[in-house]
């Protein structure tokens, strides 16, 4: 039974992964600047945040494994300083899949040895054996940490990682870049596309919540509404605290609606009818996209049920 | 031989002194006229009237699940500017600016500031390319401007979400809005059109007018959000649940509107729509609300 | 030094010679070509104005009494409150509202044609009027008020008359902007309405309009045109409204109706 559990667990995360890697565009990659010592690469799979400093290089994730090597080129062009942290937002294939690759063309180095950091659920999935029962030996997290914080200093800044509760996995951080003054969220947050709550994997619609408000928390605008803090979203363009608090709200609107249904004893598949994404799905959904609205209220549904 | 050269040389002086048509300058104070839609556009939209927006579904539910509350509730929405598509409207008074290049005198840019939480908009004329589809979107968006004769063609992409109208009918942050920009003596007129593939299903279009006005002083606003209303528990943000509103026949029982009218679309807004379309369910025998608005030019009142 | 100040003026007074004569935007030679000649734009063929704006007031015969937006004084206020379509009916005058300073607001469409090359005709299905804009000159002196009155039409020259000659290195003629804008003048106004519910205009109105043409960016051509009401009698200050037409095929829809009170 177990070992069913786990070879379904392991198939659903590889369909993410497989499903990102068609729409992620092949290897064409865009490096913006952000602000202060902050990048973000685009292209990848999932969006990869660079700090690039006199120290050298953080990433924050590392995208599909295919495209490692396309990275490291990124990379390599913005400074030849040495790639010294990586840290993942989470454990799913478009944001760790690069890990490996990366770990094997990142030179070694005594004086600056590369640490991987993630929290402590996501090392727990990646040391699992995967369904054709081999083992992930290179990128793993070296650096695994299990309190609600880990802090360092880099470049000249503090960056102060936070473990965010049963958001969109179990085992989600949230980065801040406290003098650049930008946050990395991971897919806790996807302005063009519904959340995927991988409730499988300890996502929950509560937990997402609580995130995207401790995101807001973090974020300050320079003046009305605008400017401030910058957001790097797991998927998507560059945001700021008015676009997370768009997200927020959408997510908070969506289950109340279903928390309506579920008071008034309604199935899934008639909340489903009742289409409590109608007003959204022409902006968080388009034709082919991994989450659709009806993967999302069932999530939500999930989550709110008990998974029932 | 000496005089011919000199000849010569000045000819060639004028004749690489091309004589361009110069463009129409905008630049000055100005201040919204409300003599069209003074009601919406002042005191502010009555809730579930979406007529005249060739709103789609999705929109249209968005403004019904809309409670402004909202905005005290969520301390994001306290200080927000309004979109550049929706300051054009005339939400507050307006300044325009002018940068020339200073070797060629070329127009570069126009900035534009709107009193109303300080918005300001810079409209490019130097043929730069808008950013990428992933880089930051702003209240502002990016605006780029081309003449054409005495007519300024503007384009703006890379606008935050925001609304159409102040009852909760969004403004995608995806669509792209264009502006059509001219003067006749002391009116600007401005025509501004949203094509929005997320809420409408055709291009929005209207078109508002600004007086010279150079005596007035903009001030810059100061906002601060401060969490004032606390939020009921298990409230992030209030809305109304679909079904739920009570408020959307209002507009239709206080002006004798068939109720169908109010729910915008695009096949109300033609003429022909007038054949078919139904009864209102009730008419006053006369106006009761903001009967008198911009009377003697002045302010728009309820009563 | 005097040789080759004298030869700057004698080779900058050629190009201001030369641009005086020719082009349009001034200069001392004389008025740009007006009429279907000088048309910068296509006015022709068949328009919808889509009510996007002042919708209940448009799409709607307003209710009793609501001015709304529109600057009226103490002196329209009392008709507006008095207004009966009863008695409009009785007089015959269906069509008070379908006179030149509100035709362009109700809903219908607009059949724009060349009656001759100095005039240019709008039909409008709503009400069956035609309006006239002539491109020769002023009104008569003495015309008989109408609902359309008299309109004096000209395509817009921003530059000054008769402005300075240019004298070599640069500082030649200014061409003025590349106008594209139809001005149209119109007076001789029979009493009327700005809208159905009776909110009037008198018989010392004067409207000015600007007709502007634009397309998006698709080819979809549209024109607007700004309405400036001047109404000693009745309107506080001008009243301004922006109207705005979008081209169609052709006339399938252009469904003629006559004028209604109500």
């Amino acid at each position: 039974m177990q070992s069913t559990i786990k070879r379904a667990i392991w198939v659903a995360v590889a369909a993410v992964g497989a499903l990102s890697a068609q729409q992620a565009p092949p290897a064409e990659l865009h490096v913006l600047p952000v602000q202060g010592n902050i990048y973000m690469l685009v292209g990848a799979g999932g969006n990869i945040t660079l700090q690039i400093g006199k120290q050298g290089v953080l990433m924050v994730d590392t995208g599909l494994a295919a495209n490692a090597a396309a990275v490291y080129a990124e990379v390599k062009k913005l400074t030849n300083l040495p790639i010294r942290y990586i840290i993942n937002t989470h454990v799913h294939p478009d944001h760790v899949g690069g890990n490996e690759g990366l770990a094997k063309l990142i030179p070694p180095n005594r004086a600056q040895p590369l640490s991987i950091i993630a929290n402590e659920n996501v090392l727990n999935r990646m040391i699992k054996p995967r369904p054709d029962g081999t083992t992930q030996q290179f990128g793993l997290p070296t650096d695994e940490y299990y309190l609600p914080f880990k802090a360092l200093n880099y470049n000249g800044e503090a960056v102060i990682i936070y473990h965010e509760l049963n958001a969109h996995t179990d085992g989600d951080s949230v980065i801040l870049f406290r003098g650049s003054d930008v946050v990395s969220t991971g897919d806790i947050f996807t302005p063009d596309a519904y959340p995927f709550i991988d409730v499988a994997q300890g996502g929950s619609v509560e937990g997402e919540l609580k995130a995207l408000t401790h995101i807001l928390e973090l974020t300050v605008p320079a003046k009305t509404e605008e400017g401030g803090t910058l957001v790097i979203p797991g998927h998507g363009r560059l945001c700021e605290e008015t676009d997370v608090a768009e997200f927020r709200d959408m997510m908070a609107i969506v289950r109340d609606r279903i928390q309506d249904g579920i008071k008034k004893k309604k199935t899934l598949a008639q909340i489903k009818a009742d289409k409590p994404t109608l007003d959204y799905d022409t902006e968080y959904y388009r034709q082919g996209a991994f989450v659709t609205p009806d993967m999302f209220v069932e999530a939500v549904y999930k989550s709110l049920t008990g998974g029932k | 031989m000496k005089i011919f050269k000199q000849i010569g040389i000045a000819g060639l002086l004028v004749l690489t002194s091309v004589p361009g048509y110069s463009e129409i300058d905008f630049t000055g104070s100005w201040t919204p006229l409300f003599h069209e839609d003074y009601p919406e556009r002042f005191p502010g939209p009555e809730l579930g009237d979406y007529m005249g927006i060739p709103v789609n579904a999705a929109g249209r539910l968005r403004g019904d699940s809309y409670d402004a509350d909202r905005i005290s509730m969520v301390s994001q929405y306290e200080c927000r500017p309004h979109g550049s598509d929706y300051n054009m409207r005339g939400s507050a008074n307006l300044r325009i600016s002018r940068d020339l290049d200073p070797v060629t005198q070329a127009p570069v840019a126009f900035h534009t500031f709107i009193g109303f939480q300080s918005a300001q908009r810079t409209i490019w004329l130097d043929g730069r390319p808008h950013p990428p589809e992933y880089a930051d979107h702003s209240w502002a968006g990016f605006s780029t401007g081309v003449w054409d004769g005495n007519m300024l063609n503007i384009t703006t992409t890379h606008l935050k979400e925001y609304y159409i109208r102040r009852n909760g009918v969004p403004r995608s942050d995806q669509a792209v809005v264009t502006e059509h920009w001219t003067r006749h003596g002391n009116y600007l007129t401005v025509i501004v059109v949203i094509n929005d593939p997320v809420f409408l299903t055709e291009p929005l279009v209207r078109s508002e007018n600004w007086i010279y006005d150079p005596g007035q002083e903009i001030l810059p606003s100061n906002c601060e959000p401060a969490p004032e209303v606390p939020n009921p528990p298990g409230v992030i943000t209030p809305h109304h649940l679909p079904g739920t509103n009570p408020f959307l026949h209002e507009v239709a029982d206080w002006y004798g509107i068939p109720y169908d009218a109010v729910r915008g679309g695009a096949e109300t807004m033609r003429p022909e729509y007038r054949k078919v379309m139904g009864k209102p369910e009730h008419v006053p025998e006369k106006c009761e609300r903001y009967c008198d608005c911009g009377k003697d030019a002045g302010a728009c009142n309820l009563h | 030094m005097r040789r080759i100040l004298f030869a700057i003026l004698i080779v900058g007074a050629v190009p201001a010679l030369t641009f005086a004569q020719g082009g349009r935007g001034g200069g001392r030679g004389g008025p740009p070509p007006q009429g279907k000649a000088g048309a910068p734009v296509d006015l022709s063929g068949y328009w919808v104005s889509p009510i996007f704006e002042d919708y209940r007031w448009r799409m709607f015969t307003p209710l009793k009494g609501d001015a709304a937006s529109v600057p009226i004084n103490d002196a329209a206020r009392k008709i507006v409150d008095a207004w009966d379509p009863a008695k409009d009916e009785a007089a015959g005058e269906q069509c008070k509202a379908y006179g030149a300073a509100g035709i362009m607001r109700v809903p219908g469409r607009l059949h724009i044609t060349w009656q001759d090359d100095n005039t240019l005709k709008i039909e409008t299905d709503a009400g069956t009027q035609t309006r006239l804009f002539h491109f020769t000159g002023q009104a008569p002196k003495e015309g008989e008020p109408s609902w359309q009155g008299y309109s004096a039409a000209k395509w817009e020259v921003t530059a000054l008359p008769g402005g300075p000659a240019g004298v070599g290195l640069g500082m030649l003629p200014r061409q003025g902007t590349k106008s594209r804008t139809l001005d149209v003048v119109t007076t001789q106004l029979r009493p009327g309405y700005l809208r159905k519910n009776g909110v009037p205009y008198g018989a010392n109105t004067t409207l000015t309009e600007y007709y502007d043409h634009w397309s998006e960016p698709s080819g979809q051509e549209w024109f607007t045109v700004t309405t400036v009401v001047t109404d000693p009698e009745y309107l506080a200050i001008p009243f301004v409204t922006t109207t705005d037409f979008k081209k169609e095929p052709d006339g399938s829809k252009f469904n003629p109706r006559p004028c209604t009170a109500r």
